[in-house]
């Protein structure tokens, strides 16, 4: 029974035609917008997050510590709200690291007098302070203890990455919806001409006492086969753009967003692709076999 | 013997505009197994309503009717189905699918009831058999005579093995020679064991088939003979 449908269904999609075709370029279309506006976004919210691990506040000291004060302080800061992690650095760890970045230059170090570098606490955010506002109030209690001359460090540049992606993702949806609506509609009107055109069948099917669902499921399966159809040509686009557009952009990626790779769906993403061809085609079919 | 079809005062009325036309007029029979029955009157006389009423195409506007024991008033869509499942039926017009054979059009019935494929082969071939049509199985509707196309039309009606088969003037697009043709084929399946209702304007045929005849005349019963 079950090869008698699909077979009804093929049947019908040849006779659907054009309409059918454009049925499925139009599938093709919006899964493909969707998909590379997905994958565009993964990308970006991938560097957001590696980028927001990477976030630091640091407190530079008024004075150096001494060492047991050091280690209560670092202790009190880490009680602080918005705090997930607390490094000490000494003025000599300070002159250190400034040595090592200087590489080769390192020895105009040694010409100057005394030490000039502050000692300082490197805090890391915890999650909930990554955002703007968890920022603001995180830097306002750290420049509020005693031992801070000045508080720097910000999240505002990582979150207006994080905003570019969201707004990727939305124009990547909007762009999806407008295009899904139009497939939905030539779905639909592909499966009203089907029904047009296999009007004997229902007739003959109905008069000889076959079930409503046999009658409408083929309906049904040539609107989900164009789906599937629209999202396997969408995907295998999508695959092969991405192979010869990713070794092409990653060395640029890696310099500006530090992502070393550019990262393809996911195998959850892909199969939600493909089910969303599948249930945009069988809306239309569906929206079309009320009139059967 | 027990009843097949059995109308009590059946009406069917239908309205244009504001005016009531009926059908059928308190129109009352009973039709047991295994009868050959004409049912004739002139054109506009009810025949066509009567028969869509007994295949739950139409429900009546008053008055009760059973089917092979179905009440056909309180049906529900299954059972409209299951109902249609022992009935065949044939019209004027053959009502072949064109771009499907003989044998496709008559396997169809089976396949949209989910008959095991195994089994549709034979039961085609038996039901082409039966109406003389075994050699034109693979011909499209298209490279057959009108007789033909009724046969295949029959051929589609009993391939099932219905109790009953209606027929609703089928031999009405038919010169003399098919239409004795398709008659023979109607008794071929009458004798088989099929109860048949024939409807047809032509009162001469009536006389010729010497069955049962149930004339209508504007909607009621005038004469139930034979």
């Amino acid at each position: 029974m079950l090869g008698f449908l699909i077979g009804e269904a093929v049947r019908d999609l040849r006779r659907a035609g054009r309409v059918a075709v454009s049925a499925v370029v139009l599938i093709t279309l919006s899964l493909a917008a969707l998909g590379g506006f997905w994958l565009l976004s993964l990308n970006l919210e991938r560097a957001v997050a590696r980028w927001r691990e990477r976030v630091r506040v640091i407190v530079y000291l008024k004075r150096e510590p001494a060492p047991s004060e050091a280690k209560a302080l670092v202790e009190r800061v880490r009680e602080v709200p918005g705090v997930a992690g607390v490094l000490y650095i000494s003025k000599t760890d300070a002159l250190v690291s400034l040595k090592q970045l200087l590489g080769k230059d390192a020895s105009v170090v040694a010409q100057l007098p005394a030490n000039p570098l502050p000692a300082s606490l490197e805090v890391t955010p915890a999650a909930a302070a990554a955002t703007p506002e968890g920022a603001r109030a995180l830097l306002e209690r750290l420049s509020a203890l005693p031992e801070a001359d000045e508080v720097t460090g910000s999240v505002d540049w990582v979150e207006r990455l994080s905003q570019w992606q969201r707004l990727l993702t939305t124009i990547g949806l909007g762009i999806g919806v407008v295009l899904a609506v139009a497939a939905l509609l030539t779905v639909t009107t592909a499966t009203t001409l089907i029904l047009h055109a296999r009007r004997q069948e229902t007739e003959i099917m109905r008069l000889v006492g076959a079930s409503e669902m046999t009658i409408r499921l083929p309906l049904l399966l040539q609107g989900m086969l164009q789906g599937l159809t629209g999202a396997v040509i969408a995907l295998a686009a999508l695959v092969a753009t991405h192979s010869v557009v990713a070794p092409r952009l990653e060395p640029l990626v890696n310099i500006t967003l530090d992502l070393p790779q550019l990262a393809f769906l996911s195998p959850v993403n892909v199969l939600a692709l493909v089910l969303a061809g599948a249930l945009l085609g069988g809306l239309g079919g569906w929206l079309a076999r009320a009139k059967a | 013997m027990p009843a097949m079809i059995e109308v009590v005062r059946v009406w069917k009325v239908y309205s244009v505009g504001p005016v009531k036309v009926p059908a059928l007029s308190d129109v009352c029979l009973r039709i047991t197994k295994g009868e050959f029955v004409v049912l004739t009157g002139p054109s506009g006389a009810g025949k066509t309503t009567l028969l869509r009423l007994l295949y739950r195409d139409d429900l009546p506007t008053e008055g009760d009717i059973q089917v092979l024991g179905y009440d056909l008033g309180r049906l529900r869509q299954g059972e409209v189905a299951a109902l249609r499942r022992s009935i065949g039926v044939v019209f004027q017009d053959a009502k072949l699918l064109p771009v499907r054979t003989v044998y496709e059009n008559v396997a169809f019935v089976l396949r949209v009831l989910g008959t095991p494929r195994r089994e549709i082969t034979q039961r085609v071939f038996d039901a082409l058999r039966v109406v003389g049509l075994s050699s034109r199985a693979q011909a499209y509707p298209a490279q057959l005579s009108q007789g033909e196309a009724q046969r295949a039309s029959l051929a589609r009606a009993i391939v099932r093995k219905p109790p009953l088969l209606l027929a609703d003037e089928p031999t009405g697009n038919l010169d003399q020679a098919m239409e004795a043709e398709i008659l023979d084929v109607l008794r071929d399946i009458w004798a088989g064991g099929t109860t048949v209702v024939l409807a047809t304007h032509r009162a001469d045929l009536a006389r010729m088939l010497r069955r049962r005849t149930i004339t209508l005349g504007s909607g009621r019963v005038v004469k139930d003979e034979g």
